[in-house]
């Protein structure tokens, strides 16, 4: 099966998560044309191909499921045997439910290249020649202990997201319902969820409180499919919100105080990491503070969404926090599959290349 | 509308204590929590700012179950203490493990904590006037800030224990000096004597790491009526067994049957505990304390045999508040609750830390 093979399959399967025009941008971004693992492609007056991986193992995360789906579209490209370690059972998260109906969705050409293991095959990650994982920082340090030199060990620990308004006390109803999307789209339960608004000083945050309260409560309205609040969840939102009342920080809840999300004022700038499941901290912050605010995530920050424009001196501070990414306001949840996840080619880092000179 | 009581008054705390300790009614356990909530209400602003935002006043309450509960973590985030500028006459502190911020309970003076710490145990059935007591942890002195210390050096005062009874000292863990002076006193029985009965206590880590050190050792067997208590759990940091294993293993290292091997379920922001006998014996409060396992998302207690988190109700807990919300997992039960565990990805945190701490930091136990 060619790449195009491949590539058309997976674009027919999920034309919606894998758009055919981003997947072909996807390989020419990365590896210069879409048939470069197929065929020599000339590249500065010599001819070049690149080897795929044999096999991939996947080692996916409990919370989200959309990351084992990029990582095996990747894989499933590159024609790789792709070996699955499903995340466990979690009561806060259907993650693992979700990437078997995805694996069951695929065409089976492309399902053949696939495998699923409930536990980890230590036997078999060794063999792979590239092992994706996600997890914690002590997941990471525990899979990079056990795989081989040689090998290729893709890490993605944890990483969190911020929203940025410009002008909050303008913010307009179509900003406060991007920013809606951004947190409740996966339960906020992603490296791209945020889990901070942060605003400049002069906010006036009973308004823009009230905006995006209206917001939250719209977006949640609308889901065809509400995320569930088990106990574990429940406690978590319900610890965040009597927090909250203790310290006398404002609090925006939805009507009858349903768990759908929480919105609360912290005056104090520094990042403190949320419950997720919809609650989201406002904090205000000048740019001569924001360094210092986010020091205790800096190098984690995965993105930066943006309600308006964002100034020199905000995007320097941001960019030495080591953010990887900023975006659209309503866009963090959905990036281009061309997309530099923590700040690496997805595609381009599992491939290597083979030369050939001119005999001549 | 006044004030019922001033529990900076050492008059007001004595009465308080003793009516805590003699029968309680529900009409009166209603009263006096009404009683204690008004005067916490009163007293510390965060408490009440949460009692505000649930619309519950002195003035409306009608029922202590009604009573808000502050969430464990806010002794994280600010002070809950009731006396205002009042120098504290102890300060615990919470092992805020991770997350490097503990959680701190002030006390005006310790005599109501000692009183219910002794007297609970006692009621529950834990400590006896025969029982000899060892403690797994550094004693008082050594560790200021333990509550877990502290309720300790009340029942060696109490019970008018002398001679070495800390078995933490200066960091080290003195696990091979314990040993001999049991294995001589179990030695030297002389024939048709009985021995008094030894209670060993201390956290489970303590406990696991008393178990590695005595690994390959011939058990003991310690004498009849002998009991051991283990608190704390693993915090998530130690080497974790589950509660059955890490019962059967200190049943066959102490000779001892299940039922002899109870669980104190305690904090440092409370004043009193619960007390479980065996593995899967259920926690009962003192009459003084109750607990209710609700839902979080009614803040409503769950049904009997139903999931739920512990939410701890503590007359004796006068100088913060007396409601404590816990992200503990319990099932309530007709005749008590049984604890299940911290809910999943919880920071770890508890008293278990200080033994942790000492291996953490690279102290050395004896064997």
């Amino acid at each position: 099966m060619t790449t195009r093979q491949r590539l058309d399959l997976l674009a027919h399967a999920y034309p919606r998560l894998f758009p055919r025009a981003e997947l072909v941008r996807l390989l020419r971004a990365q590896l210069g044309q879409v048939d470069a693992l197929d065929k020599w492609i000339p590249l500065d007056g010599v001819r070049v191909r690149a080897r795929a991986p044999k096999i991939i193992y996947h080692i996916c995360a409990g919370n989200l499921a959309v990351s084992a789906w990029t990582s095996l579209a990747h894989g499933l490209l590159l024609g790789a045997r792709n070996v699955v370690k499903l995340p466990g059972d979690r009561d806060d998260s259907s993650a693992r439910r979700e990437i078997l109906d995805f694996i069951r969705g695929l065409p089976v050409p492309l399902r053949k290249l696939v495998e699923t293991h409930r536990t980890l095959d230590t036997d078999l990650l060794r063999r792979a020649d590239a092992v994706i994982a996600f997890g914690s920082d002590a997941t990471m340090g525990h899979l990079r202990a056990q795989v081989r030199w040689e090998q290729k060990f893709i890490a993605h620990g944890h990483a969190l997201s911020l929203l940025w308004l410009a002008d909050p006390n303008r913010l307009t109803t179509r900003q406060a319902r991007a920013c809606a999307t951004d947190i409740q789209t996966y339960d906020q339960l992603g490296c791209l969820s945020p889990q901070a608004i942060y605003v400049p000083p002069g906010t006036d945050f009973e308004a823009l409180g009230r905006k995006l309260a209206r917001a939250l409560e719209a977006h949640w309205r609308g889901l065809k499919k509400k995320p569930a609040r088990p106990l574990s969840v429940a406690a978590r939102i319900a610890e965040a919100r009597d927090m909250a009342h203790a310290l006398g920080q404002r609090i925006w809840l939805p009507p009858k105080n349903h768990f759908g999300w929480t919105l609360i004022h912290d005056p104090d700038p520094a990042f403190q990491p949320s419950p997720l499941h919809g609650v989201i901290y406002l904090r205000q912050a000048a740019p001569a503070h924001l360094r210092a605010a986010l020091a205790s995530v800096a190098g984690r920050i995965s993105t930066v969404g943006m309600a308006g424009h964002l100034p020199a001196r905000w995007e320097n501070v941001f960019l030495s926090l080591g953010v990887g990414r900023f975006c659209a306001a309503g866009r963090m949840q959905f990036p281009p599959l061309t997309w530099h996840h923590d700040g690496r080619p997805s595609l381009g880092d599992l491939v290597t290349w083979v030369d050939a000179e001119s005999l001549a | 509308m006044p004030l019922p009581h001033d529990f900076a008054q050492p008059s007001v705390r004595r009465d308080w204590t003793r009516q805590l300790l003699g029968p309680i009614t529900e009409a009166k356990w209603n009263e006096l929590a009404r009683d204690l909530f008004h005067w916490q209400f009163a007293q510390a602003p965060a408490y009440r700012r949460l009692c505000l935002a649930y619309g519950v006043t002195p003035e409306k309450l009608i029922s202590w179950r009604d009573i808000p509960a502050v969430p464990q973590q806010l002794f994280k985030q600010t002070l809950l203490y009731a006396h205002d500028s009042a120098p504290p006459a102890a300060i615990y502190v919470t092992s805020g493990t991770n997350t490097g911020q503990p959680g701190r309970q002030h006390l005006l003076a310790t005599d109501i904590y000692r009183a219910v710490a002794v007297e609970g145990a006692r009621r529950a059935g834990f400590l006896a006037d025969d029982v000899e007591l060892h403690f797994l942890t550094p004693s008082p002195g050594e560790a200021p800030y333990s509550s877990l210390s502290a309720m300790f050096g009340f029942w060696q005062k109490a019970f008018r224990q002398t001679g070495p009874r800390f078995w933490v000292r200066r960091g080290h863990f003195e696990f091979g000096r314990l040993r001999e002076i049991l294995a001589t006193q179990i030695k030297t029985r002389r024939p048709g004597r009985g021995l008094r009965p030894i209670a060993i206590c201390g956290t489970a880590f303590s406990f696991v790491h008393l178990l590695d050190a005595w690994a390959g050792l011939p058990p003991l067997r310690l004498p009849r009526g002998s009991r051991l208590l283990e608190t704390g759990g693993f915090k998530g940091r130690s080497r974790e067994i589950s509660k059955a294993e890490l019962h059967a293993q200190l049943a066959r290292t102490f000779g001892v049957r299940d039922n002899a091997i109870w669980n104190e379920y305690g904090m440092s922001e409370l004043s009193s505990q619960a007390y479980a006998r065996g593995t899967n014996g259920l926690h009962q409060t003192p009459p003084w304390a109750r607990v209710l396992v609700v839902d979080p998302a009614t803040g409503r207690e769950v049904g009997i045999g139903k999931k739920g988190l512990v939410r701890w109700f503590d007359l004796a807990n006068t100088d913060s508040v007396l409601a404590l919300q816990t992200l503990d997992l319990a099932e309530r039960t007709a005749h008590g609750f049984r604890l299940i565990g911290r809910l999943p990805r919880t920071e770890p945190r508890g008293c278990s830390l200080s033994a942790e701490d000492i291996v953490a930091r690279n102290i050395t136990s004896t064997p």
